[in-house]
């Protein structure tokens, strides 16, 4: 039994002469929790749009369930999705939406209203049977979306920016449900989205595309501790990134030149950048420290003295730009306790890992 | 005529330029009175009146519905319009449905073509169909020659050739009943049917066609009354012996000069009308509560 | 299944769509055919009928269309404009009720508001007016809600936020309308006024009782012939008739820039 439920096999789409999806190979693993992330225009729904079979694609191969798709129209495609606006249909009843794609597989009554409760129990929505979509709040209206995707129980969900209709604190309450659903059915999602939280908060793998290539694929923790470009960089998270250049240092680790060469910074070498193809270095604005809160740290870090320029307060953390020795502005995330300390114009002593310094090659 | 896409404003605004009053109204509102409510008062007025006595009377009315040629010529109207409003219906559903879901630079070339008979006029149009249906006409004059018919078919001079160049002049304000409905639909709906199964008969019949029926209503709607009141083409394709609403009241004014006579007539296509105006825009408010729009 | 499905609805595209030009081409070769007995592709073609067109049988009935669609359209666009901007713009209640009553026209068929002027025209005994005076008046009254409405709706969807942005500057009243409104409303002004000349120039149902003897339209002198033959005069006559409104379709589009109110439908 294969464990691949969907697998691209270099995948192009071309509109004219213009190639939005460039030569991608993916293989999306059963079961799992899978977001496409990138920017608008990067590509990403035309995937998903090849995916479900509403475009065609220019070259390559896409497989569902290990079989070759081209010429298998989205009907035949046994696999759910959920629209962005919701798409459900006005006039009919949850239930009826709910129900519709058992009732398009020609199943008997009782079934189909079987597949109805339990699709509308696993989004929580029973009662709801009779109302019509209009009648019902924006995050309704979403779990109606998701319970009519997954009533036909497909093995596979796409799900395209299904919450960014949402206001803020229903989005984030609706990331962890729909988390929940997936883990509860078992069943393979792909989540398509430009918001990279919330890509972060769910999925189990992240594939990040840039102008139709896939920029970087893996968990989360991975994409965001070590981006593979700058423009993976930053795109997830914040952060510093510096023009830089690199060559061997003391105890195998890497000196990195930055503004000009006039800081130098040193890096834990990493195995998979050679020292002349450094081009960029970026720094987590988090992993920017005051030396005293980093007294504790327990690797070796580059000691730096800078001057506040600038101090925004988040809240929980205050963000502050820094000049460093050199010429170089950084940017920091400082828990809002030490407050009170930090204004424009203090010297503060600064500490950043020889691990967090991140070199990248373009 | 011309057909430009317009919609009815719906939300009113307030004053952004100040203006004293409503002063620019008073011209337009003074040419409606003068030109429009009082020849139309008038005419009302004159339906009540009779060629010797000088009271009012429902004389010309109780004239025309013990009339048996007239009330013929009314359920013909009727009939025709019912016709023509079918048949519009039917045709323009599937160019609007293309016209709203095309993207390709087509799409562009056949809404013109859809359109632009508009601009040639009803006699143009008329005279068209005049020259392929008649007797010795492009279509008879071919099926002779084949030898699939001796005798020319009854193209023209009678209800075929009516309702075909009725359907003909109609076509383009059904089409754009339809298309406003129809592009008013989601495409992501019918995704959302494929994806869950739906082949796309199924996706038609459940989706796209419930989805409709206001614009079906309101094309058939169009169609009846443009139908009902049209005057040049039930008389050059009908013939002599065609006589429906329009044509009568045309001949009542201007052979007859028997006026209250006319103005009956007049009242009676208008209530007609407004009545199926009435009747239409009533079912529309109720299928969108229907379709829960 | 799918295939088939769009092969029958491509055929049935194409078969509405040739039911939609067939007249049309007719009339266009018909007028190229020597003969009066229209035959399907006529063997020798003639410009003739063209050429007679050059006589006042023909000429006299289209310059007095022309003149009525001028008038027509001039007088209803200044009136539409009056009308559409108290509507929008006036600190009243009831411009809904304003608005319902300038469109009224639109509810009744052209054939009673024909009668009702020609009736209205006679028992007041102001026979004199038939002919231009009336057939002006009928044709304002019936295209005076189009440009209305077409005016209203560019006044509705103009930004009153930018009428602030202007008075902010430093803008008068008079400053105000002359650089920012009518600007803005010009296209669905021009719009509406273009389809005033149209609906003037081909009208027949209110024209058929208003026309003098021996001073009538285009259109009505077409269908007064057609009546009793299919000469094929009346094709040059109808083939120039549209290429005339084609050409005042561009002329006016070059004024007004109106072609962005054409593309109806798109998405």
């Amino acid at each position: 039994m294969t464990t691949i439920d969907i697998e691209l096999l270099s995948v192009s789409k071309q509109f004219g002469a213009n190639r939005i999806v460039d030569d991608i190979s993916l293989a999306i693993p059963k079961g799992k929790f899978v977001s496409i992330l990138g920017p608008s225009g990067c590509g990403k729904t035309t995937t998903l749009n090849m995916i479900a079979g509403f475009e065609a694609p220019s070259s390559g191969q896409i497989r569902i369930r290990g079989r070759d798709q081209e010429g298998v129209p989205p009907e035949a495609r046994k696999i759910g999705l959920v629209f962005q606006n919701y798409a459900l249909f006005p006039h009919m009843t949850v239930a009826q939406n709910v129900g519709f794609g058992l009732k398009m597989q020609g199943r008997p009554r009782e079934e189909i209203a079987d597949g109805v409760s339990r699709a509308l129990k696993s989004v929580h929505l029973e009662g709801f049977e009779d109302r019509y979509p209009k009648e019902l709040s924006g995050g309704q209206q979403q779990r109606v979306a998701v319970a009519r995707a997954i009533a036909p129980s497909p093995s596979v969900l796409l799900l395209d920016e299904p919450l960014s209709n949402l206001d803020l604190k229903l989005r984030e309450a609706m990331r962890v449900e729909l988390k929940e659903i997936q883990e509860d059915l078992g069943m393979t999602f792909i989540y398509v989205t430009h918001d990279q939280e919330e890509a972060m908060a769910m999925s189990d793998r992240i594939i990040v595309m840039q102008g139709g290539v896939v920029a970087q694929e893996g968990a989360p923790a991975d994409i965001y501790g070590s981006p593979r470009t700058s423009f993976v960089a930053d795109f997830i998270g914040k952060s510093n990134i510096l023009p830089a250049s690199a060559e061997p240092g003391a105890d195998r680790n890497l000196k990195v030149s930055l503004g000009a060469g006039k800081a130098v910074l040193t890096a834990a070498r990493g195995d998979d950048v050679a020292p002349d193809n450094v081009r960029f270095c970026c720094i987590r604005p988090e992993a920017v420290r005051l030396a005293e809160a980093a007294g504790a740290l327990d690797e070796p870090a580059n000691r730096l003295t800078g001057t506040v320029q600038k101090v925004v307060n988040l809240g929980a953390y205050i963000e502050a730009w820094m000049l460093v020795d050199g010429g170089i502005t950084l940017k920091s995330m400082i828990r809002s306790t030490r407050l009170e300390k930090l204004s424009a114009g203090c010297r503060v002593d600064l500490a950043i890992a020889h691990s967090a310094v991140q070199l990248l090659e373009q | 005529m011309a057909v430009i896409i317009c919609s009815t404003p719906t939300k009113p605004l307030r004053a952004v330029v100040p203006v004293k009053g409503l002063l620019p109204l008073i011209a337009p509102s003074l040419v409606l009175v003068l030109f429009f409510a009082i020849p139309m008062g008038m005419m009302i007025g004159i339906s009540f009146q009779s060629q010797t006595e000088g009271s009012p009377t429902l004389a010309s009315y109780s004239r025309f519905f013990s009339n048996d040629l007239v009330l013929a010529g009314l359920a013909r109207t009727v009939v025709m319009s019912g016709l023509v409003a079918l048949c519009v219906t039917v045709l323009a559903y599937p160019l609007a449905y293309y016209l709203a879901r095309a993207t390709s630079r087509w799409r562009t070339v056949i809404f013109a073509l859809a359109i632009a008979p508009e601009l040639a006029g009803v006699v143009l149009r008329t005279y068209g169909w005049l020259i392929i249906l008649e007797d010795r006409g492009f279509i008879n004059s071919a099926l002779i020659w084949t030898g699939l018919i001796t005798e020319p078919l009854p193209l023209s001079k009678n209800l075929f050739g009516v309702v075909v160049g009725l359907t003909h002049v109609i076509l383009p304000f059904g089409v754009l009943s339809l298309l406003t409905s129809l592009q008013g639909i989601n495409p992501n709906l019918e995704k959302s049917a494929q994806i869950l199964g739906a082949s796309r008969l199924a996706v038609i019949r459940h989706i796209i066609l419930p989805l409709s029926v206001p614009g079906i209503v309101s094309s058939f709607l169009i169609g009846f009354t443009m139908a009902a009141s049209a005057y040049a083409t039930p008389a050059l394709l009908g013939g002599a012996g065609f006589k429906v609403m329009a044509t009568m009241v045309y001949e009542q004014v201007l052979f007859y000069l028997d006026w209250p006579f006319a103005a009956v007539m007049a009242n009676v296509l208008l209530i007609l009308m407004l009545a199926a105006g009435f009747i239409g825009s009533r079912l529309e408010s109720r299928l969108h509560q229907k379709l829960h729009l | 299944m799918n295939r088939l499905l769009t092969y029958l609805f491509r055929t049935a595209l194409a078969a509405i769509l040739a039911f939609i030009t067939l007249p049309l081409v007719v009339v266009v070769a018909a007028s190229f055919s020597p003969t009066s007995a229209v035959t399907f592709l006529p063997s020798e073609w003639t410009l003739q009928w063209y050429a007679a067109l050059w006589d006042s049988r023909w000429l006299d009935p289209f310059l007095l269309s022309v003149e009525l669609a001028v008038i027509v359209s001039l007088a209803s666009g200044l009136l539409g404009v009056l009308g559409a901007y108290s509507v929008a713009y006036a600190k009243c209640p009831g411009h809904t009720a304003i608005m319902a009553l300038l469109l009224s026209p639109m509810s009744v068929p052209q054939i009673v508001k024909g009668v009702a002027v020609v009736l209205f025209l006679s028992s007041i005994g102001l026979y004199d007016l038939l002919g231009t005076p009336g057939l002006v008046m009928a044709h304002i009254i019936l295209t005076l809600p189009y440009v209305v409405r077409m005016a209203a709706t560019a006044m509705f969807g103009f930004d009153k936020r930018l009428d602030r942005a202007a008075r902010i500057l430093g803008a008068s009243v008079t400053q105000r309308i002359r650089y920012v409104l009518l600007p803005l409303i010009r296209s669905g002004l021009f719009s509406g006024m273009t389809f005033a000349f149209i609906i003037s120039f081909n009208n027949i149902p209110l024209s058929v009782f208003l026309v003098r003897p021996g001073q009538t339209t285009l259109p009505i002198t077409v269908i007064n012939h057609l009546e009793y033959s299919l000469d094929p005069v009346l094709a040059a006559v109808n083939v120039a008739s549209l290429l005339f409104i084609l050409g005042a379709i561009i002329l006016f589009e070059k004024i007004g820039g109106f072609s962005a109110q054409f593309h109806g439908g798109s998405k």
